[in-house]
């Protein structure tokens, strides 16, 4: 055990402090914010992923004849620290490198990864990713989006939903069924999808934020050429057990954690600066008390990925201690957002455009994005079966 | 950068995992009611493991380690409802190690190494709360020493003790330092308590004018930063200890809801008992992860140590608290009759929890120290 950085290490860490000086737009952070408006958002952080590209700091751990960095986990681990320390803002295809890169370096033919995985890093291809349907949600298995054969293509039919940044994609990875005779875990294939095919339609959903980040994506006798099917045909579920292990585990995890914990020094600051009463929010017992709970639970987060880092480097392979991974930080971090909103007392009503709002309205959207996390990427109660069944080993 | 324990570690645990259940199982802790010789034959054991030379430097007789390598063995006492002397006489050692004058190495180091040495820590007061800056217990200028008077309570066995290292204040709101005094020494009284913890016992200690000179100063001077890391390494191996008391209950629980039938099912087989078992499984994770970093944090005396051992004290507190809970409701009626004795761990890990700071305190000392140190943060 060991926390200390090798001289390598920390060459990579001051190079990376060194560029984002240069790479972060003067004032950020202090009078200079990402867009409001989604559309300027999404834009703004498309931008942001060229930037890092063209810096050389896309796909830290991803090899380098793919277009990344060729580094290793720990460089990963810095620089999500060092992403944090600076609140450089996210990326877009968050999709694309965290999922669908991870799959292909896996499941992916030669062909595909060197066809596709540039492009992600590059954030030329943004991704989105159409596993559920309106009646395939937690029983993921049974999805009924179809696919036919028909010379060399599949023609797909059918409907997902909660395809996230689909609107600002040009690609998508699509669970299909391919055998509708067999047990529903052993008709599933995987698709890469381009979003400009015709017959694909995308219609925004509301969420309870007032934005649209998610749709639901219509696939009308959608051509899809055999060559972008991942993996042998029907052997779709066990290549989305990766995209879903990856879309819970470590890697995923501590990019949130830069995140959550870039809001919670602005929750802290904020804090301080709040009035309550006689003193600051910030001298309250009760407050201090929840967000010292918050700070613990946030370090426990990293540390935890550096601790699956370290097994993942030995070559113990990921598994279904993703499960806690997620189920730990969904939970702490709707408690984080709860309690931002304590913080900000009689505050707390007043969103994003009025005048008093603390933060300008950032706590409140947060708490409201908060919601989702024990809801996508596999509900809590999917992860608790996961756990019980798969690592606990209790009956089903 | 690696967050993990070597193979040798992972050896080093078996050997003491395989030895503590042979030799040291809930059975035999009941069935010998406190046998002082059942004690001793633990203790003997474990110094044959090599346990009270680990940190000792080979220069000195002992292996060189740290408590990046006691972390493991840690969580196995833990498990093993080992009795406090033991980790007193490791906290102590390491103080004894890092501040003792070299007479008091010399004549202290040996008879540890040996197992000879039994210390017992007299830190908690009556009325002092939990941090060390309340202490009350007072060395006044008395001739060429000093006069001591006090009264520290929850001191495991001081009784069967041959040294107690005792937190004190030299002159009324002078500064903190660690003083080593026998039992036995005039004016000292030991009281045995009545405790949640069936086994081991924890005793009161009063100091009434009790003779003290410069000798019996740890390091032969007060020293703050002495007793600042005693009370962070005795709350870290707390900590290690509440993360095994985890651990063993999540075992057993598992088992039982594995294999005990209710509506022609195993109980596990149901989403409530299930869901239940997978929240223990995170608490005592994510608990071993802060216990962990904060076994690394006292070895290298980290710059974040104070804020490490918080965070574990804090974390791992809550875990054992929410997974003995939880472990006994898994088991219904019989979790809590006083015969399955899941209440052994319950306790153990209640005392824990109240022992060197409780989670409400670190907590403070969590966002206290954030907010000193933003940058560090």
């Amino acid at each position: 055990m060991d926390f200390s950085y090798s001289e390598e290490n920390l060459r990579f860490r001051d190079e990376l402090r060194q560029w984002l000086k240069t790479a972060l737009p003067a004032g950020w952070g202090t009078t200079v914010f990402e867009p409001e408006d989604e559309d300027g958002r999404a834009r703004f952080r498309l931008d942001w992923e060229h930037k890092l590209h063209q810096g050389g700091w896309s796909g830290i751990s991803w090899p380098k004849k793919y277009g990344g960095r060729g580094a290793t986990l720990i460089e990963q681990g810095i620089f999500a620290e060092e992403m944090a320390r600076a609140r450089a803002p996210e990326g877009l295809n968050i999709i694309g490198r965290n999922l669908v890169g991870t799959t292909l370096i896996h499941h992916g033919t030669e062909q595909q990864r060197e066809r596709y995985l540039p492009k992600i890093l590059s954030g030329e291809e943004v991704w989105c990713q159409g596993f559920s349907e309106p009646n395939a949600g937690s029983d993921l298995a049974s999805i009924r989006c179809r696919a036919e054969r028909e010379g060399d293509h599949f023609i797909v039919n059918g409907q997902k939903i909660w395809t996230s940044f689909a609107q600002y994609s040009q690609w998508c990875i699509v669970l299909v069924r391919t055998d509708s005779t067999v047990p529903k875990h052993k008709g599933i294939s995987f698709l890469l999808v381009d979003v400009r095919t015709p017959g694909i339609s995308i219609r925004p959903l509301k969420q309870i934020s007032g934005e649209s980040e998610f749709n639901e994506t219509f696939f009308e006798n959608v051509r899809v050429p055999v060559e972008n099917l991942v993996g042998e045909l029907n052997s779709g579920w066990t290549i989305a057990m990766t995209t879903l292990a990856a879309e819970r585990g470590p890697e995923d995890a501590l990019g949130r954690q830069v995140r959550f914990k870039q809001e919670l020094d602005l929750l802290l600051a904020t804090a301080a600066r709040l009035r309550r009463g006689a003193g600051s929010a910030i001298d309250d017992p009760v407050l201090r008390q929840k967000l010292a709970k918050s700070i613990v639970e946030l370090e426990i987060m990293r540390l935890s990925c550096l601790r699956s880092f370290s097994r993942l480097i030995k070559g113990i392979p990921p598994g279904a201690e993703a499960a806690l991974t997620k189920l730990y930080w969904s939970h702490v971090a709707q408690q984080l957002f709860e309690s931002a909103l304590e913080v900000l007392g009689p505050l707390a009503p007043l969103t994003g455009g009025d005048p008093r709002s603390p933060a300008n309205g950032r706590f409140q959207l947060s708490f409201l994005h908060s919601r989702a996390f024990t809801i996508y990427s596999g509900s809590s109660e999917i992860q608790r079966t996961i756990i019980g069944e798969r690592l606990l080993k209790l009956p089903k | 950068m690696n967050f993990d324990f070597s193979p040798q570690h992972y050896e080093f645990r078996d050997a003491f995992a395989a030895y503590l259940g042979e030799q040291y199982t809930l059975d035999r802790h009941r069935a010998a009611a406190n046998d002082p010789a059942v004690h001793a034959q633990l203790w003997d054991g474990l110094t044959e493991l090599g346990l009270f030379s680990m940190l000792v430097p080979e220069s000195q007789g002992g292996l060189g380690l740290g408590f990046v390598d006691l972390a493991l063995p840690l969580e196995e006492f833990g498990k093993a409802l080992v009795p406090a002397p033991v980790v007193d006489t490791l906290v102590a050692t390491d103080l004894v190690l890092r501040y003792g004058t070299a007479a008091q190495r010399d004549r202290l180091v040996p008879a540890l190494v040996a197992g000879k040495m039994k210390i017992a820590i007299a830190a908690t007061e009556p009325n002092g709360g939990f941090g060390a800056e309340n202490t009350a217990t007072t060395a006044l200028p008395a001739g060429s020493g000093w006069t001591l008077a006090g009264t520290k309570i929850m001191v495991a066995d001081a009784h069967g003790a041959d040294l107690l290292l005792v937190v004190a204040r030299f002159q009324p709101h002078g500064e903190l330092g660690l003083l080593l005094l026998e039992p036995g020494r005039s004016g000292v009284t030991v009281r045995a308590e009545s405790t949640l913890d069936l086994i081991g016992r924890f005793d009161e200690v009063g100091c009434e004018k009790v003779a003290v000179h410069a000798a019996d100063m740890l390091g032969g001077t007060p020293s703050a930063a002495a007793v600042a890391r005693l009370m962070d390494v005795a709350a870290t191996v707390a900590a290690i200890q509440m993360t095994g008391i985890a651990g063993r209950m999540l075992d057993v629980a598992v088992a039982y809801a594995a294999q005990r039938m209710q509506f022609g099912k195993p109980i596990g087989s149901f989403q409530a008992i299930k869901h239940r078992c997978a929240d223990m499984a995170v608490s005592a994770d994510m608990a071993r992860t802060a216990a962990y970093y904060a076994a690394w944090a006292i070895a290298e005396d980290a710059s974040d140590r104070v804020r490490a051992c918080s965070i574990a004290k804090s974390f791992c507190g809550d875990a054992a608290r929410f997974v003995c809970n939880e472990g006994i409701q898994v088991h219904g009626g019989m979790g809590f009759t006083w015969e399955l004795g899941l209440h052994y761990y319950l306790r153990r890990a209640k005392v824990l929890e109240y022992s060197w700071g409780d989670a409400a305190y670190h907590r403070e000392r969590v966002i206290a120290e954030t907010l000193a140190a933003p940058a560090k943060a």
